[in-house]
């Protein structure tokens, strides 16, 4: 019993850190922009889509590296073009536009590739398990949970450690007075919402191997993703950590008291939270301010 | 006067003409309009949502079925109306409502769910039109909720699991853990899974209910690891099942016992890496099962290259079937216009031209079809040919007999 509850935390963690990976995006983008992206997850479809499709051709490795940046390009025009539109009005306009948007690619993607899932295989040198007695985690589990901390702890430099993170913050609590020092607010906007979806595609490139991918991958992520984002906190990295990593913890654990019931753990968790701290557990403002 | 007779002429010659059409309309139109206008057959089907893909290969097989009998019947043209059903109970009886009262159908096929077999069948029993669910298993389509309105191509959870059962237990093992799709067909496999246990001497080590829509199964396979099952018993589908199979190597699940899906489709198969193909299943056709079969795979390849399976799955061939078994109550009523002579004379129809070793038989009390079923294990090689097949069994073998489902749903009482 011991190894299995064991092996459920650790899996757990593991789940928690992709989720967490996925949901940063979401969450600076909002934070900064005031904007709900739900472009978000189609940017993350777009990773698992670009990764497939590359990696048949130029292998593991060169498609890791190229993938992210091709997303990162999609998510430069998308705010050039659209959610530049939308800054400063009313968060509906963003989201509607985001969510059309969305809506358009997921299927121009299942007219390109199809209604049918596609899985990627894990690489070779992560496709065994660790197992000591009854403890077992499969290598990639582990090599992904490594890749989504690092994911983390680079954003979290940036942000803590340097003047563009200091910027960054300053304009989740009043980006005209960003703006009137100085600082090139659009420019500043543009960048996060690149990272965002870079950080998208590269957890559509992790998840893949794990999840599948499928023409509607994108709009299945992007509720939890949301919820993630208002446990920790809008725009918190240390709150997107945890707020990813309780979902995961609680729904690996809940298999064994409440199997049921573990879809609506996560939603429970995230009314308990806003009720008694409504800027989520590391939040300093809510989705409404 | 002169100019008055040219135009008058010239108006007579224009009433005749009028009068010569209207009279040619009043002789040729009431009974080409009837005898050419087209059947209606609406599709509800899912387009979008988790089983899209489903939805698509039973459409294809619609399709087939249609060029076979050059899209007609009793002379008349046949068209198909589609409606995305999504997989959603309430948005399939919406679509079929629609169908029948704005596109007036009088034939409704379709589906992949039990739960939109269920609200279909429902909108047709209200507005009295024939109903055949095409991909849905669940026993209640004709077992609790039977209608005189509804048939069902596909064989129910009770012929699968039935067909497979003592095989699993003389053979794989006799201690089974459940995994259960949260929904009604989910529910059904189990079921029968579980009542088959004293027959075959086996006994149940546990049960764990995912909810559809589930990416990662991660928790729930470290726990039936952690079982002493010998047996993993899956009644799981659609995308989700795509992500299973996946991690049940991942998890090494097959180290520690075999897996048996109760019932699988080959279409969820293909989009995983052969080494992660290790279940048996049972199925309710494979392609290489007769020579027929492989000619209309044949057929299916040759006109889509491109869909999601790469070779004739159940869902295209349980679409053809239906289209067939619809047309030749048809022909067999002699009408297309009175669904009540259609339903009598659809009980008790026998199809040979089946691309079975077994032909195909509408059971008229309960309006199950009864084909065959296959038992096998999936080849872990890369290729088409994924399933090594073990046993078929004749589905009135093992479906469930008139004291099990003690209905009687046909035209004679």
């Amino acid at each position: 019993m011991e190894s299995l509850i064991l092996s459920l935390l650790l899996n757990g963690i593991g789940l928690g850190l992709v989720y967490a990976a996925v949901a940063i995006g979401f969450s600076l983008v909002l934070g900064v922009s005031g904007v709900i992206n739900f472009s978000h997850g189609i940017m993350y479809a777009m990773g698992a889509y670009f990764f497939w499709v590359l990696q048949g051709h130029i292998g593991f490795w060169p498609s890791v590296a190229i993938t992210p940046l091709l997303v990162a390009m999609i998510g430069f025009v998308i705010e050039r073009v659209l959610i530049r539109r939308v800054y400063g009005q009313d968060p509906l306009f963003g989201l509607v536009i985001t969510l059309g948007f969305a809506m358009a690619v997921e299927e121009l993607i299942r007219i390109t590739f199809g209604s049918a899932a596609y899985s990627i295989s894990a690489p070779s040198f992560a496709k065994g398990v660790f197992s000591f007695g009854d403890f077992i985690y499969p290598e990639y589990r582990l090599f992904i949970s490594v890749v989504a901390a690092a994911m983390l702890a680079t954003l979290w430099l940036l942000m803590e450690k340097t003047n563009f993170g200091a910027v960054v913050k300053a304009g989740m609590f009043n980006s005209e007075m960003v703006g009137a020092l100085g600082n090139n607010l659009p420019l500043l906007r543009t960048i996060v919402f690149v990272i965002g979806a870079t950080l998208a595609g590269l957890s559509g490139i992790i998840a893949a191997p794990i999840w599948s991918i499928k023409s509607q991958m994108g709009t299945l992520i992007l509720m939890p993703s949301f919820v993630i984002v208002l446990m920790g906190g809008l725009g918190s990295i240390p709150g997107t950590i945890l707020g990813g990593i309780l979902v995961g913890v609680s729904t690996s654990l809940a298999t064994l008291i409440i199997p049921r019931f573990v879809d609506i753990i996560p939603y429970m968790m995230m009314a308990f939270i806003i009720y008694f701290r409504p800027r989520g557990i590391f939040g300093e403002q809510n989705i409404v301010e | 006067m002169e100019r008055c007779k040219k135009r008058c002429v010239r108006f007579q010659q224009v009433v005749l003409l009028i009068a010569a059409i209207f009279a040619f309309g009043l002789m040729a139109s009431p009974a080409d309009a009837q005898k050419k206008q087209p059947i209606k057959i609406g599709v509800v089907s899912p387009v979008s949502g988790n089983f899209a893909d489903h939805g698509l290969l039973e459409r294809i097989g619609m399709e087939m079925a249609l060029e076979d009998y050059n899209n007609e019947v009793l002379g008349r043209p046949i068209t198909l109306i589609i409606a995305d059903d999504e997989t959603n109970p309430d948005v399939a009886a919406r679509r079929a409502r629609r169908l029948v009262e704005v596109d007036g159908v009088k034939f409704l096929m379709g589906g992949v769910s039990t739960s939109t077999a269920l609200s279909v069948g429902a909108v047709a029993e209200e507005k009295k039109v024939l109903y055949i669910a095409t991909n849905q298993n669940g026993d209640q389509v004709t077992g609790e909720s039977a209608r005189h309105y509804v048939f069902r191509t596909p064989p129910d959870m009770a012929i699968l699991v039935r067909a497979g059962a003592k095989y699993v237990a003389d053979n794989l093992g006799k201690k089974w853990f459940f995994l259960t799709h949260d929904y009604s067909w989910g529910h059904s496999g189990t079921k029968w899974a579980r009542n088959m246990l004293s027959t075959v001497g086996a006994k149940e080590v546990g049960e764990l209910k995912v909810p559809m829509g589930t990416r990662d199964f991660s928790s729930q396979l470290l726990t039936i690891r952690n079982s002493d099952a010998n047996v993993l018993v899956i009644t799981l589908g659609g995308f989700d099942n795509v992500s299973l199979l996946k991690q049940l190597n991942e998890y090494k699940i097959y180290d520690k016992m075999k897996v048996w899906y109760t019932l699988a489709d080959i279409v969820d198969v293909f989009a995983v890496p052969a080494e992660d193909r290790q279940a048996y299943v049972c199925a309710e056709m494979y392609w290489k099962t007769s020579p027929e079969m492989q000619k209309l795979n044949e057929r299916y390849q040759k006109k889509y290259p491109r869909a999601a399976s790469p070779v004739i799955d159940v869902n295209t061939y349980n679409g053809w079937l239906s289209v067939k078994i619809l047309l030749e109550a048809i022909k067999k009523a002699k009408t297309a216009d009175n669904v009540e002579k259609v339903i009598c004379a659809m009980e008790g129809l026998t199809i040979k031209d089946n691309a079975r070793k077994t032909p195909t038989y509408v059971r008229p009390w309960d309006h199950q079809v009864l084909t065959e079923v296959v038992f096998g294990k999936y080849n872990p090689v890369p290729g088409n040919d994924i399933l090594d097949v073990k046993v078929t069994v004749p589905a009135d073998q093992v479906a469930r007999t008139k004291q099990e489902n003690p209905v009687n749903v046909g035209c004679k009482k």
